[in-house]
């Protein structure tokens, strides 16, 4: 067998080799570090903001500038009647649209992953398209249906909008977690005697539960904070976000500020139980 | 030839039924209740909007259908500011939100490691606080007589009178804030599913790092950077909250606009015309990027 | 195109098959999947369905257990007709290929699944599973989940699950492919134990012609939807008939020649003429290709007198070692290869180069037709 030497090719010489390169190769690896402590900061400042404000002895009406540290509005939490009403009134819509949407959306979902139909690109694509619409859009044309069925606006409008928002942003958390779905787990148990629905409530739906949880929770969170499709079609309901944008103009109580922060803190604490009981669990 | 199976023994009626069509028809019964429920109120209003545009009258004199494209012209025209100014601001507020939100996800995918949800989970934590709270929270932080502006004036960046708040800037900087989570997570999801492998490959054929991630690395993360821009930039061309809170009211945008003519003036057609004019504004801008980007199955 | 085969091998006419399909086609809309299918598979036996990747064995399995509607035809089981039938009414179980273990199950409630379907009661239940745990030896893993356990623990589970509701049949979808060698070979042995235990059919459906022709009673090769043969491992293997099977199970070497009228022979481009097995071709046939399988032949001197009944001049392309035998590649005169393995009983006298004669007994060669 005859040997030939191969030519060897020689790799460009990367920069930072050596002495000088060592403070170079420091700063690159750190610099991502710190922009990101940076960007986290950048995040938390408004949060930190609106806990910092619920604690201020504010003069007057507004509370935009810092005077004096003060427990009293944590205290008087429940002192206006209207904003606690506002925070029920947001709980409620929330929890009914969430429960509703995610139901009508898992069913899509599982339409849309299982089986091939006709019109599954078209429905994709008509699901994609209120995720689509600015949220001006979605409000007003809904105010305008409800005014040409002469429905009075109020609670149940506000939440038939939630829903409709919703069911798209349910569809595509579902979706997501079907997708790594063994088919075949349907088709074992159909093989084991299961019928379709023993099938659904056996194995489908266990294993798609924490997607399906997942989207309520995201449900939840989006009719709870949501403003501009609420403001249009509330009548004279008050959400919690159409109580701040009211009182914005002629000030926003600090106990605002109090809930602000008590929400906050819930989820949180409820996001992290969650991780630390799935920790557990695996 | 097919088989008969209504001779099939043991099976009612129902259940044969079920045989013959069953199978086709479940997908179309999953989808009837959240179909029809979007069906009502989601196209249907939209029609009916498109309608309303088209009319003419006022509150008093009551609506009436009369065709009139001079709607959208005259809206158009009237707002063709607004309709200016949404763009930029959201087309600024996207570009931003892009330029932070990148590092951050390429770190939470590459160096993330075991906290990598942790991280996300803290990305979205400060999202969990009520927008419009977050949002006046901004007042605060931009304040002029506050820790931001003061700085600006120091350094130089700003003449000595002048403010953030009640400025475009300032509605800007709002908007990129308040969506930023919506660039974030789609950004990460494509990072995270880049394969390692690929890079060390580029490595091995004499890539430096930073060449592997302009030619293998970026690209392949493109459609977590299109999704990612579109779920900003749409919400964002519509937003009027932060305009209000943050701005001043000479400089509205349009949601403004199309909220003010709908709840207050109650000039319908106008506003009706307006909120289509923004719709396929959108629709014209995205479609084409969304094409360019070759990432059409992303709506899959 | 072959006709297709006849493919009943049940042995009296009164015997019920456990497994009959009558004419069974399954088309889409831009091919057909399995095309007219006539098959009868006999109680208490091992069954491969062997073939390529696309040819339609798993397709045909799919329809046996109900997962697929035929296009037409009917599928009987036992005797009696189950087209139509979802899954959970036919008396048959499937042990899948990713075997598909419910991942929010333990072990135990896995293996129950079928069970409590079915009614049965939890003392008897507790006693059959762990009964069948016994039997493919997973005792003691009743609590775990399935992502706990190996590969190769996994896919007995999946055995387990399936077998403890006593079906008359048994469907495999290659379920030993996610395995490793050693640990394939294994479970090979382990499933036709248990198959021979339990005295039901398997149907065993696989692309590894290896593995077919160890575990099978009969198999079945199929290609593009169609039966292209049916037989015992050892038929199928010395009579593939067709140059499709001849290439699929084992090697082949495959030579075409002029048939010569009357004495069975045939003559190859160089000249040579070689003799068929009695009857194997028929007068007038013109061109005929037949084939000799490399362990058939042996290399020899050109000019060794105890030369066999057929052979062919070539020159020794190259001889690999692989231990048990020597791979010998001859090129003949008129450019076909010859494969010969020869085992190393005695040191190897052949180097590439070397003028050699390929030889080996008439009685060994095959006629094949099609492709």
């Amino acid at each position: 067998m005859a040997t030939t030497t191969a030519p060897t090719a020689t790799p460009p010489v990367e920069a930072g080799n050596g002495g000088q390169g060592g403070l170079v190769r420091f700063v690159r690896r750190h610099v991502l570090t710190a922009y990101t402590i940076g960007a986290f900061l950048y995040l938390f400042l408004p949060v930190f903001i609106v806990i910092l404000f619920s604690f201020n002895d504010n003069q007057g009406r507004f509370n935009f500038t810092w005077q004096r540290f003060t427990l009293k509005h944590w205290g008087n939490a429940f002192g206006i009647p209207n904003l606690f009403d506002s925070l029920v009134t947001s709980f409620q819509i929330a929890l009914i649209s969430a429960a509703i949407a995610t139901t009508l959306g898992t069913l899509i979902a599982l339409a849309l992953v299982r089986y091939h139909f006709r019109g599954r690109a078209t429905t994709n694509l008509l699901l994609f398209l209120p995720m689509a619409t600015p949220e001006v859009v979605l409000g007003s044309s809904l105010l305008a249906f409800f005014l040409t069925l002469q429905v009075a606006r109020g609670f149940w409008t506000i939440v038939v909008a939630h829903i409709m928002f919703n069911i798209s942003y349910v569809v595509v958390t579902v979706k997501a977690r079907l997708t790594g779905f063994d088919r075949h787990l349907e088709e074992a148990a159909m093989d084991l005697y299961a019928t379709e629905w023993t099938t659904f409530r056996k194995v489908t739906l266990p294993m798609i539960m924490p997607g399906v949880f997942a989207a309520f929770l995201l449900g939840f969170a989006l009719s709870f904070d949501d403003f501009i499709i609420t403001n249009f079609n509330s009548g004279q309901t008050v959400t919690f976000p159409l109580y701040i944008w009211g009182a914005a103009r002629i000030g926003v109580p600090p106990q605002v500020n109090v809930f602000g922060t008590a929400i906050f803190v819930i989820t949180v604490s409820i996001m992290f139980l969650n991780v630390y009981v799935q920790r557990r669990r695996a | 030839m097919a088989t008969d199976v209504t001779a099939v023994r043991g099976l009612g009626f129902v259940a044969r039924l079920r045989a013959r069509y069953g199978r086709r028809a479940v997908p179309y019964l999953l989808l009837v209740p959240g179909g029809a429920w979007l069906l009502f109120f989601y196209v249907i209003p939209l029609a009916q909007l498109a309608g309303v545009s088209l009319q003419e009258g006022s509150f008093e004199t009551g609506y009436e259908m009369t065709w009139r494209w001079s709607n959208y012209s005259n809206a158009l025209s009237e707002f063709s500011e607004q309709f200016i100014r949404s763009v930029v601001y959201a087309g600024l507020a996207t570009l931003a939100a892009l330029i932070i939100a990148y590092p951050l996800a390429y770190f939470i995918a590459f160096r993330g490691g075991r906290y990598k949800n942790l991280l996300l989970v803290l990305i979205l934590m400060p999202f969990l606080t009520p927008f419009l709270l977050r949002t006046l929270a901004w007042k605060v932080i931009l304040a002029d007589s506050g820790w931001v502006v003061e700085t600006m004036k120091t350094i130089g960046l700003m003449p000595s009178n002048g403010r953030l708040l009640a400025t475009g800037w300032a509605v800007v900087a709002g908007i990129t804030y308040n969506f930023l989570a919506f660039m974030t997570l789609p950004i990460y999801v494509s990072l995270e599913k880049v394969d390692r492998s690929l890079i060390e490959a580029a490595n091995d054929l004499y890539a430096s790092t930073a060449t592997a991630f302009r030619k293998v690395t970026f690209p392949l993360s493109l459609p977590g950077v299109v999704a990612g821009t579109l779920l900003t930039f749409i919400p964002a061309a519509g937003d009027y909250v932060n305009a209000q809170l943050l701005g001043n009211p000479q400089q509205l945008m349009v949601g403004n606009v199309i909220d003010s003519r709908f709840l207050r003036v109650l000039d319908y057609p106008t506003a009706a015309a307006l909120s289509f004019t923004l719709m396929v504004a959108i629709l014209l801008l995205i479609i084409p990027y969304v094409r360019a980007s070759g990432t059409e199955d992303l709506v899959a | 195109m072959a006709a297709t085969v006849a493919t009943s091998e049940v042995h009296s006419g009164t015997e019920t098959p456990a497994v009959e399909l009558i004419g069974v086609t399954k088309a889409f809309a831009h091919f057909v999947a399995v095309d007219d299918l006539h098959l009868a598979i006999g109680e208490n036996r091992f069954f491969a369905l062997l073939g390529p990747s696309g040819c339609g064995k798993t397709t045909t399995l799919r329809m046996v257990g109900g997962f697929e509607d035929q296009t037409s035809g009917v599928i009987k089981l036992h005797g009696e007709d189950v087209t139509g039938l979802r899954p959970y009414r036919r008396p048959v179980n499937t042990v899948f290929q990713s075997y598909a273990l419910f991942p929010h199950l333990t072990i135990f409630e896995n293996v129950a699944f079928g069970l409590r379907r079915q009614k049965v009661d939890s003392g008897e239940v507790n006693r059959r599973v762990n009964d069948m745990l016994e039997l493919v030896q997973l005792t003691g893993m009743t609590r775990r989940k399935p992502r706990q356990l190996s590969g190769g623990q996994q896919q007995r589970v999946a055995l387990a699950r399936a077998l403890i509701n006593h079906p008359r049949v048994l469907l495999l979808d290659e379920p030993l492919g996610a395995l490793d060698l050693k640990l394939r070979k294994e479970m090979q042995i382990e499933l036709k134990r248990i198959q021979s235990e339990v005295g039901i059919t398997f149907v065993h459906v696989t692309h590894d012609q290896e593995e077919a022709m160890t575990m099978a009673d009969t198999i079945a090769v199929m290609n593009s939807g169609r039966i292209e043969r049916l037989g015992s491992p050892t038929d199928i293997y010395e009579d593939p008939r067709s140059t499709f099977v001849a290439g699929f199970l084992g090697a082949s070497n495959l030579l075409e020649g002029v048939a010569l009228d009357g004495a069975g022979t045939a003559r190859l481009p160089d000249g040579t003429v070689v003799h068929l097995p009695a009857g194997a071709v028929s007068a007038g046939e013109g061109s005929v290709r037949f084939g000799v399988r490399p362990e058939k032949v042996r290399l020899y001197e050109p000019s060794d007198p105890a030369l066999p009944g057929n052979s062919v001049v070539g020159t020794v392309k190259d001889a690999s070692f692989i231990g048990v035998s020597t791979q010998f590649l001859v090129t003949t005169s008129f450019g076909v290869d010859l494969v010969a393995v020869e085992q190393n009983i005695a040191p190897n006298r052949f180097r590439p180069g070397d003028r050699v004669a390929v030889g080996w007994d008439p009685e060994h060669s095959f006629v094949v037709h099609g492709d």
